[in-house]
């Protein structure tokens, strides 16, 4: 504290504070501390149930990187969380909730799958591309109702983006098991998109090309967040909506705007799923990526540039989950405790880091007041 | 009594005690999201205290101290520490619902597990928690609406600045409200096993708990309105099971799409008196100066 100010600062919100979160020493330790307390709690967890907890966290954190198959398993996984977190976080930046995040890759999924399967015969160059496009419109749409029932109706978001997550369900359902369906494979499977459509591979095992496209999104979202004339407003109606609009922000236009680009990206997720991992849309092809991509956007506290590098360890979980119940008995279960003590305990942190910023600061006062 | 009236209101009641929880909470402005896994922590708690004492009674009142314990949580770190109540709330969703299933993997294993017997049938058909589902809405609304005591609850969740002026314990009213709220949310969990499917299973609550978020809103936080919206959703999914055996010519997944496209458009049309606690999601701070 170098300001001399008799008078103590005004109390600082943690998630104001959290806003402007850089990647410095201050913003890390209480990821550090979080995530060491976290292991903490779960090690005697595991300890009370019988096993060993340094095997089981050995077999969780290893597995990504013990071969090419676990890199490659990671940085697929990467992909639709990263994308589900950001979804989320941009409507979460404007003070808007968005729980739609699995509807609208649903809905992305049913558009690739749709322009996949009725373009076929079409060049890779035009069809891909359009593939993509039909997942990103379809999401954006889907979105869009929600962002048009909340302006106009004020009907709450997080009521809407639920619900419609349900009607996406079915209609996935719908599609899977009547439209396209693919007899042969029991279940509800689509029959697979135009080779055409599948995303082109690198490496051995096969990796797809989304990885890399969804970390120059990811990057590219990050710095407009931080450099762009919309991401300034998207974070003003955030902020203090009621400052934004008398600062001539049309912060209904920004909130609406927000759902809908969030939308676009989890149509992209599902998208990417299409052409990229299964060539087909299935039943559980949104698997619990919207709850995963919720808490990685909490973990990253709505910050774009945190969320990719949060993606990847909730990723490095998740892959490693199975492996650690294989070699040492503990269940899988516990992967998801361990995501949610995370969470928790970095709040802690952050009330922590708070009382002594505000005790020090009294201190100073104290001092001046005596000098 | 008629099959399709039974069904109906076996469907409502755990939609009824968990969107009563989440309005009870919300009254007091603590904003549970934590639904889903609370349910899932009260179906696999409800169902292991039931099988191993064999008393219902006894899986529902644990279970329901099982919520109590992380609405406790959840209230103490938005009401003293202040924090982010939607990620708290997600933090001890993950956290009851990996709770739920470790302890049913630990008692359980693998095994194919045994079945609770049902809820004894009361009246008409229906069993005692019917009852209760009905009784608790009613009481909530009298005591909210016709008691001092609710009147300061709601205060709380509507200008916490002006009810502590009145000398009326904010603080503690959140405590209160938030604890109660989440032990009913997962009585309302341990009514599933109980009464559908005689065993836990990880995916039993499929999205109950959102949907129940998404009656308190409906029901514009009100009791009464709660009831008859939980009514009209689990008629409304009834009604779509059945259009789906009887074949109504359309695909039945448009058919089971209805309930949610329903409450949608109820909503739309409802938009005027679909309230909102004014002090819902946020947290009081004392020593602020912004009033409201």
């Amino acid at each position: 504290m170098t300001t001399t100010s008799t008078t103590p600062a005004p109390s600082s919100q943690p998630s104001a504070a959290s806003r402007r979160a850089r990647l410095s020493l201050g913003a890390a330790l209480p990821y550090a501390i979080a995530v060491v307390a976290a292991f903490a709690v779960v090690a005697v967890l595991i300890v009370a149930l019988g096993h060993d907890p340094i095997q089981a966290f050995r077999a969780v954190l290893t597995n990504s990187f013990r071969n090419q198959t676990g890199v490659v398993q990671t940085l697929q996984k990467w992909v639709p969380l990263t994308l589900l977190a950001l979804a989320f976080v941009i409507p979460l930046a404007a003070g808007r909730f968005n729980i739609g995040g699995e509807g609208q890759m649903i809905l992305g999924a049913t558009g690739a799958v749709a322009v996949g399967i009725v373009g076929s015969g079409l060049p890779a160059a035009v069809l891909l591309p359009l593939v993509v496009l039909a997942g990103v419109l379809a999401g954006a749409l889907w979105a869009a109702v929600s962002a048009w029932l909340m302006d106009r109706f004020s009907v709450n978001e997080i009521l809407s983006t639920v619900l419609l997550n349900f009607v996406s369900f079915e209609l996935l359902d719908y599609i899977a098991s009547s439209v396209w369906s693919d007899p042969g494979a029991g279940g509800a499977v689509t029959i697979p998109i135009a080779a055409a459509a599948e995303l082109p591979t690198v490496g051995r095992p096969p990796m797809h090309i989304g990885v890399i496209l969804v970390a120059f999104l990811a990057a590219g979202a990050a710095v407009l967040a931080r450099r762009s004339t919309a991401g300034y407003e998207l974070r003003a109606v955030g902020l203090n909506e009621r400052a934004a609009k008398l600062h001539g922000i049309r912060t209904s236009r920004v909130a609406v705007a927000s759902m809908v680009v969030a939308g676009a990206i989890g149509g992209l997720a599902g998208a990417v799923e299409v052409v990229g991992v299964h060539h087909r849309m299935l039943e559980g092809i949104q698997s619990n990526f919207l709850l995963l991509g919720i808490i990685i956007g909490l973990i990253a506290r709505g910050s774009l540039t945190a969320v990719p590098f949060v993606a990847f360890g909730i990723a490095v979980l998740e892959v490693g989950a199975g492996s650690m119940q294989r070699a040492s008995g503990v269940p899988v279960e516990i992967v998801l405790i361990l995501e949610g003590l995370i969470l928790l305990f970095l709040l802690m942190s952050d009330v922590i880091a708070d009382r002594v910023r505000r005790s020090r600061t009294v201190a100073v006062a104290a001092q001046e007041a005596t000098a | 009594m008629n099959e399709f009236v039974i069904l109906t209101i076996t469907a409502m009641v755990p939609f009824v005690f968990v969107a009563q929880g989440t309005m009870l909470s919300g009254r007091a402005g603590i904003f549970n999201v934590a639904q889903e896994g609370l349910m899932l922590l009260g179906a696999a708690v409800g169902y292991l205290v039931s099988l191993s004492v064999g008393s219902d009674l006894a899986g529902l009142v644990v279970a329901g101290f099982a919520g109590a314990v992380f609405g406790l949580i959840l209230a103490w770190a938005t009401t003293y520490l202040r924090l982010d109540q939607f990620v708290v709330g997600l933090a001890l969703f993950f956290l009851s619902g990996g709770t739920a299933s470790l302890l049913y993997r630990l008692v359980i294993g693998q095994d194919e597990p045994p079945r609770i017997k049902p809820l004894p049938e009361v009246v008409l058909g229906l069993d005692a928690m019917v009852l209760a589902a009905v009784a608790l809405s009613v009481a909530l609304w009298w005591w909210l609406y016709r008691t001092d005591a609710g009147m300061r609850l709601r205060s709380v969740g509507e200008n916490p600045k002006a009810a502590d002026a009145l000398g009326i314990p904010v603080f503690r009213t959140r405590m209160v409200a938030g604890t109660v709220g989440a032990a009913l949310m997962a009585v309302g969990g341990a009514y599933l096993p109980m009464v559908f499917s005689g065993v836990y299973a990880d995916g039993i609550v499929a999205g109950r708990g959102w949907l129940a978020i998404a009656l308190a809103f409906f029901g514009g936080w009100r009791p009464q309105f709660i009831l008859i919206g939980s009514a009209f959703f689990a008629a409304m999914d009834v009604l779509a099971q059945k259009a789906q055996v009887t074949g109504l010519g359309i695909p039945h997944q448009f058919v089971s799409m209805l309930p949610y496209l329903a409450t949608l458009l109820v909503m739309v049309f409802a938009f005027r008196w679909a309230l909102v606690p004014g002090f819902l999601g946020r947290n009081y701070d004392r020593e602020s100066r912004i009033t409201s």
